[in-house]
């Protein structure tokens, strides 16, 4: 007779650079109410139904990998985030735009307007994230809030160090060129959705302004 | 929707009685019909709150039975770097200054910073004299400025009660101290009371003395009272050392102005902390741990491990002090069995405030991912069939969020954990402050 596993697995938490930074401004921000899984490190190719040695080890694979640390930077973490679903769930929620790519000129103005499939009502409450990479790029504001309370607001710095992402929370973005690029710049716009996790990402590309100079005649 | 405040009465007719309160079938009848409505409610309840988690990726926690805050737990780690609790092998920092070195020390252990940079700095020592013998007034000698007046004036004002001028040991007050100051990083809160152990090796106490024995001082005039100092400091080369532990196994410790205080007795650590004579110790000093300070009496170790102290004065005048403690701990671990250490034993003790979270997963819930390896093509499809009635994913992180839904904490298993319909999930994440 063997003894069964009842052990409690034990995790030590790290705080996140905002975790730090509401802790240190000790205005009773620093709550923890929610909890929220995500997996991911984990190539989900790595799982075979067909392992020739049946069904337990399926998930070998994955299952005996060792897990990375936990890093500060909330903006890299929890990126996949596990999700309820009723059983028979075919379909994951999928966040969508019209747009998988945006072009503007300089002062030019588009609005996005996320929406999720395969999951009646997803994302209708909290809304989404929308992350843009680049400020130097264009900018973003939200033009329709969500109808509870802001999501996550993370701010990183971009490939340039100049360039901070801004982030917004809403059910609908709008994103305007920004003036004075003196050549083509690109950008990339993530949207999250706050209930269900998923997200997509639009490339933008706001085009340099074309000067003419016209020279004087003596 | 169905509504949870209904009232429910007896009914005359329907339950056959106009007085169902005094009919016992009537009044079991209206209990099962009750109890039917509160299953029903909790049903419903349940299925509402099952409703409203699905397409969810945050689950809230309830703050009474998920949230176990503010646990104390005390930690307690070898005192010096690397977390040893043994210093062994010791240096001195020749970056100090000649001025810094006629106040106090520093030591550090694996080599002396001004030639390793690994070296790592461990704690000071120094010494005090209540009339600043011991040193040179180094104003000149117009105000008895002494480092070594300086240094028990400033150990007293922080260690002893207001007033109170001298260092008392067992009743007795003394004029000369050394003190040992552990570095703050080291120490974290304060010394672990129990866990010290001193050990010093008997000095020479040898005085400087010409062709004909004549006693001189460190300038080569005559004189009577002037020991050796600085690397003239010598074991007395009779292998004698002494053990000094702190006497918290046979005595609650006093609570004064500095916190607690504990005498330093004649006792050892190996094999439990054994105070030697404990009827009658002999005592050699205080610890105060929440300073990190031990402050030994320098009459009692010039009786009894030969120190020698340097009283002289005036112009020029520089006992060097503290390198007698220097040699006498650095010097006793070559003295002591190969399975006792000398030099220093000890350990740091620190609070430590943690919160534990609950993170309880039920079989219906987390069984889907967002991972986009989850998913096949541009229309979330699963990448298994197999997984649209039987869904498999692996927890790896568990995110804590406020209200705002700010990552606050992150914490990582150390394996990928399955999760599926079968299965539930009880993570306790613990998070320190």
């Amino acid at each position: 007779m063997g003894y069964l596993n009842n052990a409690t697995i034990t995790v030590d938490a790290i705080l996140t650079k905002k975790g730090r930074e509401l802790l240190a401004r000790g205005r009773d921000e620093f709550r923890i109410t929610q909890f929220a899984l995500a997996d991911d490190e984990i190539d989900y190719d790595l799982y075979n139904p067909d392992h020739p040695l049946g069904t337990a080890f399926y998930g070998a694979a994955i299952e005996n990998m060792p897990i990375v640390e936990a890093i500060p930077d909330e903006t890299q973490m929890m990126k996949y985030k596990l999700v309820t679903l009723p059983k028979g769930t075919a379909r994951i929620p999928v966040v969508r735009v019209a747009q998988t790519s945006i072009e503007l000129e300089a002062n030019e103005s588009t609005v996005i307007r996320p929406n999720t499939v395969n999951f009646s009502g997803g994302n209708r409450r909290f809304g989404y994230t929308a992350i843009l990479s680049d400020s130097d790029v264009c900018d973003i504001v939200a033009t329709r809030r969500a109808g509870a309370s802001a999501a996550s607001i993370p701010q990183f710095i971009g490939d340039s160090e100049a360039a901070q992402s801004i982030t917004v929370s809403g059910m609908e973005f709008e994103i305007t060129g920004k003036e004075h690029l003196n050549a083509d710049r690109q950008a990339t716009l993530l949207i999250i959705g706050n209930e269900t996790g998923g997200r997509t990402t639009v490339n933008i590309t706001v085009r340099k302004v074309e000067v003419t100079t016209v020279g004087m005649a003596r | 929707m169905a509504v949870y405040n209904r009232r429910v009465s007896a009914r005359p007719g329907r339950f056959a009685s106009s007085r169902p309160q005094s009919s016992p079938g009537g009044q079991g009848q209206i209990e099962q019909l009750a109890r039917q409505m509160a299953e029903q409610i909790l049903r419903e309840r349940d299925a509402a709150a099952q409703r409203a988690r699905l397409g969810r990726i945050f689950t809230q926690f309830d703050s009474t039975n998920d949230v176990l805050p503010n646990n104390v737990e005390t930690v307690t780690r070898g005192l010096f770097s690397g977390n040893t609790g043994s210093l062994i092998n010791m240096f001195f920092n020749s970056n100090l200054t000649a001025t810094q070195q006629t106040y106090f020390q520093d030591i550090y252990s694996t080599g002396d910073p001004a030639s390793n940079a690994m070296a790592s700095e461990e704690l000071s020592i120094t010494y005090g004299n209540f009339g600043g013998s011991g040193s040179s007034d180094l104003t000149g000698n117009l105000n008895n400025d002494t480092p070594t007046r300086a240094i028990y004036k400033q150990y007293a004002q922080i260690l002893l009660a207001p007033n109170d001028k001298k260092f008392t040991f067992n009743g007795v007050d003394s004029d000369n101290i050394y003190v040992l100051n552990i570095n703050r990083s080291r120490m974290r809160e304060k010394l672990d009371p129990g866990n010290l152990e001193l050990t010093l090796a008997r000095l020479s106490g040898s005085s400087y003395t010409n062709a004909t024995g004549v006693l001189l001082n460190a300038q080569g005039n005559d004189a009577t009272l002037d020991q050796h100092t600085g690397s003239n400091v010598l074991l007395d080369g009779s292998g004698k050392y002494i053990q000094l532990i702190d006497d918290s196994g046979e005595n609650a410790g006093a609570v004064a102005d500095a916190g607690q205080i504990f005498n330093i007795v004649s006792g050892t650590l190996d094999g439990g902390a054994t105070i030697h004579n404990p009827t009658s110790p002999i005592h050699y000093g205080l610890m105060f741990p929440q300073h990190g300070v031990i402050v030994l009496n320098g009459d009692v170790l010039d009786t009894n491990a030969g120190f020698g102290t340097s009283t002289g004065s005036g112009a020029g005048y520089q006992g060097e002090n503290a390198t007698k403690l220097f040699k006498s701990l650095s010097g006793s671990d070559a003295l002591t069995p190969a399975t006792v250490n000398g030099g220093i034993q000890a350990r740091s003790s620190e609070q430590v405030k943690s919160t534990y979270y609950f993170v309880r997963v039920k079989n219906a819930e987390y069984n889907y991912s967002n991972n986009p390896s989850y998913t096949t093509g541009s229309l979330g499809e699963l990448i298994f069939s197999t997984f649209i009635n039987d869904p498999q994913v692996y927890i790896t992180t568990v995110g804590m969020y406020n209200e705002r839904r700010e990552l606050l904490a992150v914490a990582k298993l150390s394996q990928p954990l399955l999760k599926n319909f079968t299965r539930e999930a009880l993570v306790k994440v613990k998070l320190d402050f």
